[in-house]
C-alpha cells in the first residue's frame, strides 16, 4: 500500500485508515469507496483523479465532514471526525474545511456578494468579499445574482466563497469542468498561489489528466478504490498548461 | 462572536425576504387564509364581546329582573310582604296589560298595546326604562305614557304626539311623554310564542300606575319583578315566594331571566356570534396551517441543495431550522396581526350594525384585549405547528444527500391501465395527467384536500341560507295558508258562530275560526308554558304537518306537539301529558299523538272543542284565519276592524316581511360567511395547484423543448387538476353536511326551530363554483408556464 509516501510524522494533516464507504439502494449496495488509506501533508496540493462514478465526490464529502463512513477512520488535524456529533462536525465544517461543489453552489436569491458574506459571517476573520471576488476575477460582478452570471462565473463565486472563510484546507470538486481554458487556468494559477503563499492544503477532484500535473500528488481512482498514488516531482505551472 | 450572530441572522433573514417574495404568489395567498380566519375571530368574538358587555351593562344598569312572577290579580301591599324575604333585593309590583291601541289619523286600525305601570314619581326598581328622547313621568300624571322606542320608530311617534288606548270599548287619549327603551323588551316579543312580532301590530307602552286605574278601573296589580341579592338561592325565593303568593291569589307563570321572550332571543343570536366566532375561524385555521404545510413543504423540496450547501459550509441545525421555521412564521405573524387588525375594524362595523338594529339601551364598544390575544395566537400557533414539521425535516436533511440532484419519481404504467388496458391506447393529453396523478400521490392528495376543504366551507354557508329560505317558505307558504287573521281582545272573545259571519263576507273566500288558550304542559318533571291551539279537524288555512313532512289534522285521538317539545319536554309519541289552563280547575290529560314541524314557537294543537273545554267550556273562538279576495286584500283590514272585540289583524304578508327583515342579518351573515368560505376555497385550491405546476416547471420545460405546445400542456393540466376537483368533491360534500349539522345545533331552541335542508341545486352550483374557483386558480400558473424562458429553467437545475 502507497500510504506512507509523505510519512513525515506531525506533518500529516488529513488521515484516513481503511475507509469504505457504501450506499444501500433497497436490495442493491453500491460501493461507492472501499478500503481507503491515506495521509496527506499540510500545504499539499493533492489532485483526485478517476472516471465517473469511481467515488472522488464521495471521499471529498467524507473528508469535508457531511457525509461519513461506513467502516474505517478519518483524522483531520488530529481530530477524529467519527467522534464528533453534529455540533462538533457542523464546527469542523465551519473552521476547517472550504467547499467546492461540483454541482449546485450558489444560493440563487442571494447576489454574488451575498452569497460569500453568507458563509464569510460564520467564521471569526473572514476575508473580505471583494478581495476573494478580485482573486477569481469577477469583482465587478459583484452584484448580480447567479442567474446572471455564466455557469463558469457561478463556479467561480463558489470558489471565492470558499476562499472567503480562510479554511486550512480546501476540497475543490471539479472546480475547472465548466470553466474554459482562459478562465480554467485562471483559477488553477490562483489555488496553486493560495497553496503556497497561505500554506492551505488543498484537494483537487478532476477528471481531466492534464490538471492533475499541476499538483504535487496524483491520486487515482478506480471502482471506489486508489490505484494509483505518485508524488509529482516537478509540478507543472498552471500558466503553462495545455488541454 | 455576538457580533457575527446577528449578521448571520441578518443575512438569513435577507435571504427568508427573497425567497418569500419570489414565491410571492402563493405567499399571499397562504397568509390571506389566516388573515381571513384571524380577521373572522376578530370581527366575531371582539363583536361578541362588545354585544355581552352592551346587555350586561344594560342589564345592570335598568335593573333587569332576576325573574317575574305573574299572577291573576294581587294588591299592592303583596309588594312589601315579597321584599321581606330573605335574599330578595328588590321588588317592582305592576300591572302588564294587553290593550287595543290606535294611532292618531289611523283610527280604524288596531294594534296590540302590551301596556306596562310605572310609578310616576321616581323610578323602578326593577326592569327601569332608559329615556331615549323627551322626558319622564311626573307626579301626578296619568294622562301622558312612554312608549318603547322599536314601535315609536316605526309608526313614526314622537314626545307630544298622541296614542289612543281602548280598553272594554273606551277610548282615551294619550300624550307621548318619551321615548324609552327597556331591558324586557330589546327584542320587542310578544311573548315566548310568537318571538317575532311585529312592530305594525304589536308595541310596548308604559304608564303610570294612577292612569292604569282609570283604564282598568281595579288597583290591583299583576305582576312581580325580582331581583334578588348576589349569591342568594334563587330557585329557594322563588319557591318561598309562590309559598306567600298563594295565599290570596292564583299563580299563572313564573319566568326566570333566562326564559324572558326577548332575553332568550338574545342570548340565542349571542351565542350563535360566540360559537361562529370559534368554530368558522377554526376551520380558517386548520386551512392556513395546512395551506402553510404545503408551502413550506415545497420550499424546503426546492431548496434541498441550498439546505445542503448551508449545512457543509457550517451552518447548524438550529440556524437551518429557525431559518425554515421564520417562513412559516412570517405567514402567521404578517397574517395575525393584518388579520386582528382588520377584525378589529370590522368588529366595529358588526357591533354597530346589531346594535343600530335592535336600539339596544346602552352600547359598549372597548378595546377588547383578550379576543385581540387570542387572535394574535390563533394566527401564529397554527402556522408555527404546520412549520415545524418541514422545518425540522430540513435541518435533519443529509448535506451529501442533499446535494444530489434527486432523481424524478417514476411515472410508471398504472395498475388502472394493466386492468383497464384500452387505457393505455388512449391520447397522452388524457394519459399523462392519469399518470402523474398517481406519480405524486402527496401533491395529488393537497390539491384534494384543497377542494374538500373549500367545498365543505361553501357548502356549510349554503346550507344555512336555504335552511332560512326553507323556515320562511314552511311558515308562510305551507303552514299560515290565510292572508289574514283577526285577533280578538282576551277580554271580549266572540262566539264562535261570528265564523259564519265573516264567511259571508264579499271580501272573504274562506274563513276558519281558531282558539288559543294559554296552558301549562306537563310531563314528568319537565313543564313548559304555551298555548293550546284549537283547529277545526279540517283547517285547510293553518296546515300541520308531521316531522316526516306529511300532511296532519287535529283529532280527538291526542295533542299535536310542535316536534322541539318533544326535548323539552323528554315525551314520546303515545305518552300522556298534563295540561293545566287557568279556564279550567282539573288538570286535562292528553295523549301525544304526534309531533309537527313547526318553525315558529311550539305549541299543542287540538281540536277546536276540546279548546274551548280547556278554555272554560264556552263555545268561544279567539281569532279567525280569512282567505281573503285578491281584490279586497287592501281594504280587508279596514273590515275586520269593524268586528267588535278585534284587537288586532295580521297579515301574513306584513309578517312574512317582518320576519324576512329580522332574518336578513343572520342571511346577510351567511351570504358573507359563503364569500369567507369562497376566499378560502379559492386561496386553498390556488395554493395546491401552483405548487402541483410550478414543482413541475424542469419537466413542462422538457415537455416545451420536445415541441408540446402551450394549448396542449394547459389542456393537461387542467385535465389533471379536474380529476383532482372530482375526488375532491366526494368527501367535500358530507364533510360540509357535517359541519352543518354540528352548526346548526345552535339554531335550535323550542322558539324557532330551523331544519337543515340542502336543496339539489345547491349542491350543483356549489360543485360549478368549485370548478370556476380551480379554473381561475390555475390561470397564473398556465401563464406562468407559458412564459417560461425555457433556457433559464434548464439552467436553474444545475445551479
Ligand atoms: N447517496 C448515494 N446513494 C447511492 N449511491 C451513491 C450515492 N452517492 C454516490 N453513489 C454512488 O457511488 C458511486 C461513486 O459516486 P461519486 O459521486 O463519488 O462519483 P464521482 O467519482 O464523483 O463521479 P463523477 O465524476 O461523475 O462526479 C457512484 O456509483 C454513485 O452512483
Ligand atoms: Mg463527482
Amino acid at each position: 500500500m502507497p500510504d506512507t509516501i509523505h510519512a513525515k510524522a506531525g506533518d500529516i494533516v488529513l488521515k484516513l485508515e481503511d475507509v469504505s464507504r457504501t450506499y444501500q439502494m433497497g436490495a442493491i449496495e453500491v460501493k461507492a469507496l472501499t478500503g481507503i488509506a491515506l495521509d496527506i501533508t499540510r500545504g499539499g496540493f493533492v489532485a483526485i483523479l478517476g472516471p465517473s462514478g469511481s467515488g472522488k465526490t464521495t471521499l471529498l464529502n467524507l473528508v469535508g465532514g457531511i457525509d461519513s463512513p461506513s467502516s474505517g477512520r478519518i483524522t483531520v488535524d488530529g481530530i477524529e471526525l467519527s467522534a464528533l456529533d453534529d455540533k462538533g462536525l457542523t464546527s469542523y465544517r465551519r473552521n476547517h474545511i472550504g467547499f467546492v461543489f461540483q454541482f449546485f453552489n450558489l444560493i440563487p436569491t442571494l447576489t454574488a456578494r451575498e452569497n460569500i458574506e453568507f458563509a464569510a459571517e460564520l467564521v471569526n476573520a473572514p476575508r473580505a468579499p471583494d478581495d476573494v471576488l478580485e482573486v477569481v476575477g469577477l469583482k465587478e460582478r459583484a452584484d448580480h445574482y447567479p442567474s446572471e452570471l455564466s455557469g463558469g462565473e457561478q463556479q467561480r463565486v463558489a470558489i471565492a466563497r470558499a476562499l472567503s472563510k480562510d479554511p486550512p484546507i480546501l476540497l475543490c470538486d471539479e472546480p475547472t469542468g465548466e470553466l474554459d481554458f482562459e478562465t480554467g487556468k485562471h483559477i488553477l494559477s490562483s489555488m496553486r498561489t493560495i497553496n503556497k503563499q497561505d500554506g492551505k492544503t488543498i484537494l483537487l477532484v478532476t477528471h481531466n489528466t492534464a490538471i492533475g500535473e499541476i499538483a504535487d500528488r496524483v491520486i487515482r481512482l478506480r471502482s471506489g478504490e486508489i490505484i494509483e498514488d505518485r508524488i509529482n516531482e516537478s509540478p507543472i505551472d498552471p500558466q503553462g498548461l495545455r488541454w | 462572536m455576538n457580533r457575527l450572530k446577528r449578521i448571520s441572522r441578518h443575512r438569513l433573514r435577507r435571504k427568508l425576504l427573497r425567497d418569500l417574495s419570489a414565491s410571492k404568489g402563493l405567499f399571499l395567498a397562504v397568509t390571506a387564509v389566516i388573515i381571513l380566519g384571524v380577521m373572522f375571530f376578530g370581527a366575531t368574538s371582539i363583536g361578541y364581546q362588545n354585544l355581552k358587555q352592551s346587555y350586561d351593562y344594560s342589564y345592570d344598569e335598568l335593573r333587569f329582573a332576576d325573574f317575574t312572577i305573574k299572577v291573576k290579580e294581587a294588591p299592592v301591599e303583596a309588594v312589601e310582604e315579597l321584599e321581606s324575604i330573605e335574599g330578595v333585593a328588590s321588588v317592582t309590583g305592576r300591572v302588564n296589560a294587553d290593550i287595543a291601541l290606535a294611532l292618531p289619523g289611523a283610527e280604524s286600525k288596531r294594534v296590540l298595546a302590551r301596556v306596562i305601570t310605572l310609578p310616576a314619581d321616581n323610578r323602578p326598581a326593577v326592569n327601569n326604562v332608559n329615556l331615549e328622547e323627551g322626558s319622564y313621568f311626573e307626579a301626578g300624571d296619568s294622562d301622558v305614557l312612554l312608549v318603547e322606542k322599536s314601535f315609536a320608530e316605526h309608526h313614526e311617534l314622537e314626545p307630544g304626539g298622541n296614542v289612543i288606548l281602548i280598553a272594554d270599548g273606551r277610548e282615551t287619549t294619550f300624550g307621548i311623554a318619551g321615548i324609552v327603551t327597556s331591558p324586557e323588551y330589546i327584542w320587542p316579543a310578544k311573548n315566548r310564542q310568537e318571538i317575532l312580532s311585529s312592530a305594525e301590530t304589536f308595541g310596548v307602552v308604559f304608564v303610570t300606575e294612577d292612569a292604569a286605574i282609570g283604564l282598568t278601573g281595579s288597583s290591583s296589580i299583576n305582576e312581580f319583578a325580582f331581583i334578588v341579592e348576589q349569591d342568594a338561592d334563587r330557585d329557594a325565593i322563588i319557591a318561598e315566594a309562590k309559598q306567600r303568593l298563594r295565599t290570596n291569589s292564583t299563580i299563572m307563570d313564573v319566568v326566570p331571566r333566562e326564559d324572558q321572550p326577548s332575553n332568550t332571543a338574545v342570548s340565542m343570536d349571542l351565542e350563535e356570534m360566540g360559537e361562529f366566532s370559534e368554530v368558522f375561524p377554526l376551520l380558517f385555521l386548520i386551512v392556513g396551517a395546512l395551506a402553510t404545510y404545503i408551502f413550506l413543504t415545497r420550499i424546503v423540496h426546492n431548496q434541498r441543495p441550498q439546505i445542503g450547501l448551508m449545512r457543509a459550509i457550517g451552518y447548524t441545525r438550529r440556524q437551518v431550522l429557525i431559518h425554515y421555521l421564520s417562513f412559516a412564521l412570517t405567514i402567521g405573524v404578517t397574517g395575525a396581526i393584518v388579520g386582528t387588525i382588520a377584525g378589529y375594524l370590522l368588529s366595529e362595523v358588526v357591533t354597530r350594525f346589531y346594535v343600530g338594529i335592535l336600539g339596544l339601551p346602552y352600547t359598549q364598544i372597548q378595546i377588547q384585549w383578550l379576543p385581540i390575544g387570542e387572535g394574535l395566537v390563533l394566527g401564529i400557533i397554527p402556522c408555527a405547528i404546520a412549520g415545524i414539521i418541514p422545518a425540522y425535516a430540513a435541518s435533519r436533511l443529509s448535506p451529501a444527500e442533499a446535494m444530489r440532484i434527486p432523481a424524478p419519481a417514476a411515472g410508471r404504467k398504472l395498475l388502472l391501465e394493466k386492468v383497464f388496458p384500452f387505457l393505455t391506447r388512449m391520447s397522452s393529453v388524457w394519459k399523462i395527467p392519469l399518470r402523474n396523478i398517481f406519480r405524486n400521490r402527496r401533491r395529488s392528495l393537497y390539491t384534494i384536500i384543497g377542494v374538500t376543504f373549500g367545498i365543505s366551507l361553501i357548502l356549510v354557508s349554503a346550507a344555512f341560507i336555504d335552511s332560512i329560505d326553507y323556515f320562511l317558505n314552511l311558515q308562510f307558504e305551507r303552514i299560515q295558508k290565510y292572508d289574514a287573521q283577526m285577533v280578538f281582545s282576551p277580554t271580549q272573545l266572540p262566539p264562535a258562530t261570528m265564523v259564519s259571519e265573516v264567511q259571508a263576507w264579499d271580501e272573504v273566500d274562506r274563513a276558519e275560526p281558531v282558539l288559543q288558550v294559554p296552558v301549562r304542559l306537563f310531563r314528568g318533571d319537565e313543564e313548559y308554558t304555551t298555548s293550546a291551539v284549537g283547529l277545526p279537524p279540517d283547517s285547510d288555512l293553518y296546515r300541520l304537518y308531521s316531522t316526516a313532512g306529511d300532511r296532519v289534522n287535529v283529532s280527538d285521538e291526542g295533542i299535536l306537539l310542535s316536534g322541539s317539545l318533544e326535548g323539552v319536554l323528554d315525551t314520546h309519541v303515545g305518552d300522556v301529558i298534563a295540561v293545566v289552563s287557568a279556564g279550567v280547575k282539573e288538570v286535562q290529560f292528553y295523549q301525544v299523538a304526534g309531533f309537527l314541524q313547526q318553525p315558529m314557537g311550539a305549541f299543542g294543537f287540538v281540536t277546536l272543542e276540546e279548546a274551548q273545554v280547556l278554555a272554560g267550556g264556552q263555545s268561544v273562538i279567539s281569532g279567525l284565519m280569512l282567505d281573503v279576495h285578491p281584490d279586497y286584500l287592501d281594504s280587508i283590514r279596514e273590515k275586520a276592524y269593524t268586528v267588535p272585540g278585534v284587537a288586532s289583524v295580521e297579515l301574513t304578508s306584513e309578517s312574512n316581511d317582518k320576519v324576512v327583515e329580522l332574518m336578513s342579518f343572520i342571511r346577510n351573515m351567511m351570504w358573507i360567511m359563503l364569500g369567507f368560505g369562497a376566499a378560502l376555497a379559492l386561496a386553498i385550491v390556488f395554493t395546491t395547484v401552483t405548487v402541483n405546476i410550478l414543482e413541475r416547471r424542469p419537466e413542462i420545460a422538457t415537455m416545451r423543448t420536445l415541441g408540446q405546445d402551450k394549448g396542449r400542456i394547459a389542456s393537461m393540466i387542467t385535465i389533471e387538476n379536474l380529476l383532482l376537483v372530482i375526488v375532491g368533491i366526494i368527501p367535500g360534500i358530507p364533510l360540509g353536511y357535517l359541519l352543518a349539522i354540528y352548526l346548526f345545533r345552535l339554531f335550535q331552541a323550542d322558539i324557532m326551530t330551523f331544519y337543515l335542508i340542502v336543496y339539489p341545486t345547491t349542491y350543483l352550483w356549489t360543485i360549478a363554483l368549485i370548478i370556476v374557483i380551480l379554473l381561475i386558480s390555475q390561470i397564473p400558473s398556465i401563464r406562468h408556464i407559458n412564459r417560461l424562458d425555457l433556457a433559464r429553467v434548464i439552467k436553474e437545475q444545475s445551479t
